[in-house]
């Protein structure tokens, strides 16, 4: 499968007030036709302004980096041509006083060049998938935050673009029309052969919607593969959760103290991380009832948002890419 | 790459939805615009008529004021448009996206300046109505044609510093102060409010340089009967150099401070 998106040794320096910043320190990674893409990491780690290099709004340092074939840098405009975007905090980034319809029937026929009967027919159809067709009529202004996201998203990729990229598209979305989106974002990419690249923060996004994902801290790349690699190759064995959204600091030590023991957090329930979850169930269990704790404790499997936790909270736990 | 002409009037069918949705606002600016007309006449009032038929060879202050300030209205969108709709973007985040779409950002903002243009004409028309009721013995059809054709090329020129301080937007995001500075300058230097001929030598170098100058004065040519400051040929010829000059500076000058707003991303200016 040809390569989407290419990005080689990308380095990023912002100069500001006399300190420079450094967003990112040498990121390569490629991204195949028709993909799913998503960037992790922790806030600040260099995600948007990947995707702001990519998106041809921002311009690269040092280094090199293509989408459809086309250099980011010198072929700018034919890089707009192929690609949606919808950036961060935009869901204010339409006219308020313009109807949904008339916010995207004015973004996809003047600036992105579709003729008004296909720009008609696309909002329709895309409205309808998102069931959004019964708010077209309304003014952006009296959307909720997450209705103008949602417009947002589909202002993106209303011209069909080749590669999509998204700047955490799900933030203000609630989980039922976040999953609809995804599901519908998958379909239709899977249908037009759209590569679709997104930043989140939402595992679950990530995990159910991603075929790879990248993650990135501190402007490096640490990690390139699928979310169950990524799971898999956290060296954290097993995790015991308790059904508790906080313990005492007493009991909090003593399971700390457990041969094995990793790291104790609350995600929402207590999660302890240990090599062996079935060699200290019992400890465990001794310990609550010494301090009549009741609650249910079970063994689970490590989940993304442990991987990511866990790799993001001073990189106790070794991901390599 | 997309075609001007309709990315001019489609910003003329935004910017119309968007005025007719704000109807108070859309009421008081043509309110305004009436009563500046109206308010002109009594600011006239301490003018010395024979100064001015020394100086233009009309005695109409009146509509000599009245047609600088006509000017205004179209100086004030040609200057301040672009700058404002950049900020506008800023601000809400589309800029992003407005700035991830292919097409020439030296027309994008040159055809909103002129959807913005057009769309002051419908406050400008009961100013120089005004104007033009005042000089019934000097207008005719085709020196308000001559007239309002010279205004054209004048705002034409307008709009090139408009897109070169749109473009200083994207670098420096607050430019109002550079803005009312050269606002202020251009209705000093170029006869808005006191007859060109008047300034001292060193500010009508200056005011020789600025578009408004030649557009204005050929405006009451044709309208009031003035005497031009220049030979009218001269100042037609003046006035296109400049339209052209002023559109590469613009075009350039667009293009630099994009690749330089690109530098530290057009979100974080």
């Amino acid at each position: 499968m040809a390569e989407s998106v290419l990005c080689d040794r990308i380095l990023k320096v912002y100069n500001g007030r006399g300190k420079k910043v450094q967003a990112l320190d040498g990121v390569s990674l490629a991204v195949r036709e028709g993909e799913f893409f998503g960037l992790l990491g922790p806030n600040g780690a260099g995600k948007t302004t990947l995707v702001r290099i990519l998106a041809t709004l921002l311009k690269t340092t040092e280094g090199y980096a293509e989408v459809g074939g086309y250099d980011v840098d010198k072929q700018e405009n034919e890089v707009r041509n192929i690609i949606g975007y919808a950036g961060q905090d935009s869901e204010r980034s339409a006219y308020f006083r313009l109807t949904v319809n008339e916010n995207l029937l004015y973004f996809a026929h003047t600036l992105r060049d579709v003729p008004l009967k296909t720009a008609r027919e696309r909002i329709e159809e895309i409205a309808s998938a998102v069931g959004f067709a019964d708010r077209l009529d309304r003014h952006f202004i009296t959307l909720s935050g997450g209705e103008k996201q949602l417009v947002i998203v589909m202002r993106a990729i209303l011209h069909n673009p080749k590669v999509c990229f998204l700047d955490e598209p799900s933030k203000s979305l609630d989980p039922v029309t976040a999953r609809q989106v995804r599901d519908f974002l998958k379909e239709y990419a899977r249908e037009n052969g759209m590569t679709l690249v997104l930043t989140t923060h939402n595992m679950i996004e990530a995990e159910e919607v991603c075929d790879r994902i990248a993650f990135i801290n501190h402007g490096r790349l640490r990690f390139l593969g699928t979310t169950k690699e990524f799971k898999r190759r956290v060296t954290v064995k097993e995790v015991i959760e308790i059904g508790m959204n906080k313990l005492n600091s007493n009991v909090e030590s003593s399971l700390r103290e457990l041969p094995g023991v990793s790291d104790l957090a609350y995600r929402p329930n207590a999660r302890l991380y240990c090599d062996d979850a079935f060699d200290i169930l019992p400890e465990v269990i001794d310990i609550m009832r010494h301090s009549s704790v009741k609650a249910s404790v079970r063994m689970v499997e490590p989940s993304l948002e442990d991987a990511f936790a866990l790799f993001v909270n001073g990189e106790k736990v070794m991901v390599n890419a | 790459m997309l075609k001007p002409f309709k990315l001019f009037y489609m910003a003329v069918w935004r910017n119309f939805l968007t005025l007719t949705r704000y109807k108070a606002n859309f009421f008081f600016s043509i309110l305004t615009s009436a009563l500046f007309g109206l308010g002109s006449l009594i600011f006239a009032l301490a003018l010395d008529a024979s100064l001015l038929e020394r100086t233009v060879g009309s005695t109409n202050y009146v509509a000599f004021f009245i047609f600088g300030v006509c000017f205004q209205s179209w100086q004030g969108t040609a200057l301040w448009g672009a700058s404002s709709m950049f900020q506008n973007e800023l601000g809400s985040g589309q800029i992003d996206y407005t700035f991830s779409c292919p097409f020439s950002r030296y027309w994008y903002i040159v055809s909103n300046i002129a959807a913005s243009a057009l769309q002051d004409t419908i406050f400008f028309v009961p100013m120089f109505s005004v104007g033009l009721s005042l000089t019934q013995s000097t207008v005719t059809p085709l020196g308000v044609a001559l007239g309002l054709a010279a205004t054209a090329v004048s705002v034409a020129s307008l709009a090139q510093l408009g897109a070169i301080f749109g473009a200083l937007t994207l670098r420096y995001r607050q430019v109002t102060a550079i803005f009312g500075f050269f606002n202020f300058a251009f209705q000093l230097l170029t006869g808005m409010f006191v007859p060109f001929q008047l300034l001292p030598m060193p500010l009508r170098i200056i005011g020789y340089g600025l578009p408004m100058t030649f557009g204005m004065d050929l405006l009451r040519h044709y309208v009031m009967g003035t005497n031009p400051i220049l030979p009218v040929g001269f100042e037609w010829a003046l006035l296109f150099t400049q339209l052209m000059i002023l559109a590469v500076i613009a075009k350039l000058t667009v293009l630099y401070l994009e690749r330089v707003a690109k530098e530290q991303g057009l979100h974080y200016i």
